[in-house]
């Protein structure tokens, strides 16, 4: 392990195919991959490496009593470092991306990357992942379903459209069976929810039920921009007419 | 060929009027080699030449008869990832599809706009040399186009129309157009755990009936008396891989060794092609 070739620092362009390092020293990131105990670049682009979080701390979830385990869900993501916390590596085209910053607001952050980027020829495209928190539009309602159509991904606004499907189950995590969705969506909504699966063919299957997921923005009967008065309903601040939504818990910014 | 919507140049060969020029030299004699066994032509690669395709590249191999004409010219273009159409059956990873197309002009005997059958098998190969190279799990859902027109066809204009084999020339364009497919796809940012890159080399028999075949890569075929057998292969050169292998003629069967020394040189063509690659994917991002 201490010949020349290790202990060298990696490049810093790397096409792909090219060898990073031994999987010993570096996590793999977006741009990478492993193959026989080595980190190889699968990408054309500039090296990053990545100093491991301070301890990131894992994501506290809203107070409240204990669920009732009432679905099986995948095991939590594996600790996002293993104990050794390795620095990561990745290989990306853009020469200064802030990649997935914890700490920085959605909207701080995305206008880091936009500035840092702008110059730049293009981004990667991206696409939704299980477990990314993507905003989306409402498309269409049915009883059994909302159609929504995926507008950003993470902080990274998609250039494909992707079509989205919240069924009636996936609405909340109580009272599943009084949910009902035009109580809870109406076409023209923008929402945030979490991908739970690729689901099928055409449509992601997406999720609501959490406290912060849901319609954030909401356009009343009227024509108005309403404002979130509960966690079921929104009022349009002209007419005062209260309308019924899943509504997302306000984030602080 | 039925093709009534576009106004449609004469089925035939139509080759321009070449006017005797005091000034070139004259040709030499068609049937020599004016390499050596071992040594591929020059080529010249680009990436970044469609702007509206997620990626694309251009390729460009001399013809050797007459040094600083080019042979071969390849554009590509990869359109993608994006979402497959509604119809396609669930794929949890990248869908390819690749297209392969002489442009009407590109060789002596004048392409249909429609895709006939051997450009048709050109688009087979390739996709067999690239979904080696690719991640494909990376790009659950999507798809990809990959289209490569061929603009000039690497058929040399002194040779008379049925002299060549045309499936010779094929071979050539396909090692081209995996090069080209490579680079455009590194250009547009899908994950590959490899260059891969295409060579071609073939086992030839030159003047004189008693001479004894001899193994050379990227041959021409006008440049050949006769070409016995041929293969083109893509390779992996950092995995030591070959992700497509087309084999074509016949071998003497007193040497058993010599479909392994094919093979062998195709690789080394390959690799050549695969420095040019690299290095004109290390100057993009620069």
């Amino acid at each position: 392990m201490t010949t020349t070739t290790t202990t060298t620092a990696p490049p810093t362009l790397a096409v792909p195919g090219q060898l990073l390092g031994p999987a010993s020293r570096y996590q793999p990131g977006p741009g990478t991959h492993l193959h026989n105990a080595n980190l190889y670049a699968s990408l054309l682009g500039h090296v990053h490496i990545t100093q491991p979080a301070q301890q990131p701390q894992q994501r506290q979830r809203a107070p409240g009593p204990a669920k009732r385990l009432t679905k099986i869900t995948p095991a939590p993501a594996p600790a996002p470092t293993p104990p050794a916390e390795l620095p990561t590596i990745s290989v990306a085209v853009a020469e200064v991306r802030s990649s997935r910053v914890p700490a920085a607001g959605a909207g701080a952050g995305a206008a880091v990357a936009s500035g840092g980027g702008g110059g730049e020829r293009k981004k990667r495209e991206v696409l939704p992942e299980v477990g990314n928190v993507v905003l989306c539009r409402v498309v269409r309602i049915t009883p059994r379903q909302a159609v929504v159509a995926i507008l950003v991904c993470g902080d990274s606004v998609l250039e494909a459209e992707w079509q989205g499907l919240i069924r009636v189950q996936d609405v909340r995590a109580t009272e599943k069976d009084r949910v009902r969705i035009y109580e809870s969506f109406r076409p023209g909504d923008v929402v945030r929810a979490e991908v739970i699966s690729l689901g099928d063919q055409a449509n992601y299957y997406l999720s609501t039920t959490r406290n912060e997921l849901g319609v954030v923005l909401a356009v009343s009967e009227a024509g108005n921009t309403m404002q979130p008065v509960s966690w079921k309903e929104f009022r349009d601040p002209e007419t005062g007419a209260m309308e019924l939504r899943k509504v997302a818990q306000p984030q602080p910014q | 060929m039925a093709d009534r919507r576009r106004i449609n140049g004469p089925a035939g060969a139509t080759i321009p009027p070449v006017f005797d020029d005091v000034s070139t030299p004259k040709l030499k004699s068609p049937k020599t080699r004016s390499r050596p066994p071992n040594t591929t032509r020059k080529m010249y690669l680009k990436t970044g030449v469609t702007p509206s395709a997620s990626g694309s590249a251009y390729l460009e191999i001399e013809t050797s008869a007459t040094p600083g004409v080019s042979g071969l010219k390849l554009s590509c273009s990869v359109h993608g990832p994006r979402s497959l159409p509604r119809s396609a059956p669930f794929s949890p990873h990248i869908v390819l599809s690749t297209h392969v197309k002489y442009a009407p002009f590109a060789t002596k005997q004048r392409r249909g706009y429609l895709r006939d059958p051997s450009e048709r098998d050109l688009g087979i190969h390739l996709e067999a040399a690239l979904r080696g190279a690719i991640i494909a799990d990376r790009w659950p859902k999507s798809g990809v186009d990959i289209i490569i027109s061929i603009v000039e066809g690497d058929q040399d204009r002194e040779t008379s129309l049925l002299q060549g084999d045309e499936v010779w020339d094929m071979m050539n364009a396909l090692g081209g157009c995996i090069t080209v497919a490579a680079a455009a796809l590194a250009d547009a940012g899908i994950d590959c755990v490899d260059t891969v890159a295409g060579g071609v080399a073939a086992l030839v028999q030159d003047a004189g009936e008693d001479s004894i075949p001899t193994v050379v890569v990227d041959p021409i075929p006008s440049e050949h008396e006769k070409i016995l057998a041929a293969c083109c292969i893509a390779y992996l050169p950092t995995r030591d891989e070959v992700t497509n292998l087309w084999f074509r003629g016949d071998l003497p069967t007193s040497d058993i060794d010599l479909y392994t020394s094919l093979v062998e040189k195709g690789i080394q063509a390959s690799k050549n092609a695969n420095r040019v690659l690299v290095g004109c994917l290390a100057e993009t991002i620069e």
